[in-house]
């Protein structure tokens, strides 16, 4: 997706799926094409309310950083973001973005959200979008995340679901779960 | 699992229809996967 945000992929991407998770066109219009052609989300975070003017948030696993200017609008100049992602494409995709948008409440971090590279009790609310289910050890994810929260913060964020169990075989498929 | 985190106060949304016209929509089916968004707190007590 960071390379090839226009490749044939088994999920829909970029400024229609947007509109389908219900994302507030009028933000959505505000950024560049290069975070919005990247996105891959598989709900909306936002969904269970918006963040608050002043907050401090960590976006988990931020990619094009779709989600994280989504947040950054929300918590307005008073409050801060900080974008954590794996993959040096994406961060570059990001920065590049956010450059363009003259925001300047937000930060990029490389890093795993197994290990956050973010120290304990910083932020008022953590947001996530179809990254958790990505991670084989999911309960260190929240345990992580409870870790960065202060207390009486929140964690909001999409994710998909099965309402039936998987196979075995789809389960160690690799290429169902990475394309 | 995020009661085994420690969270409290726990909501899911609906569900959304993320993969349908999608070229993975007939496994998404099969599985009935859809995404939700979710939303949880950090007690206010505790560590």
């Amino acid at each position: 997706m960071a390379v090839d945000p226009h490749g044939s992929y088994h999920f829909h991407t970029g400024r229609p799926l947007a509109r389908h998770l219900g994302y507030d066109e009028t933000v959505v219009a505000r950024m560049p094409e290069s975070a919005i052609e990247a996105f891959a989300g598989v709900g909306n975070p936002f969904s269970q309310g918006a963040l608050r003017p002043g907050e401090r948030g960590v976006d988990l696993g931020s990619g094009g950083g779709f989600d994280c200017f989504v947040a950054a609008e929300q918590v307005g100049t008073e409050g801060q973001v900080v974008s954590v992602d794996m993959t040096e494409e994406m961060l570059q995709r990001s920065r590049s973005a956010a450059s363009a948008m003259g925001l300047g409440n937000f930060e990029f971090r490389r890093g795993v959200i197994e290990d956050l590279p973010v120290e304990d009790g910083w932020a008022d609310v953590v947001i996530s979008n179809g990254v958790i289910n990505l991670c084989a050890d999911k309960l260190r994810v929240f345990n992580e995340i409870m870790r960065v929260l202060r207390r009486g913060g929140r964690l909001q964020f999409a994710d998909i679901a099965t309402g039936k169990a998987l196979p075995e075989a789809a389960i160690c498929y690799i290429d169902l779960w990475t394309d | 699992m995020l009661e085994q985190g420690g969270f409290v106060e726990i909501q899911i949304g609906s569900p959304v229809d993320t993969f349908g016209g999608a070229g993975g929509e007939s496994k998404a089916r099969l599985f009935e996967v859809y995404g939700y968004a979710f939303a949880a707190h950090k007690p206010i007590s505790g560590s």
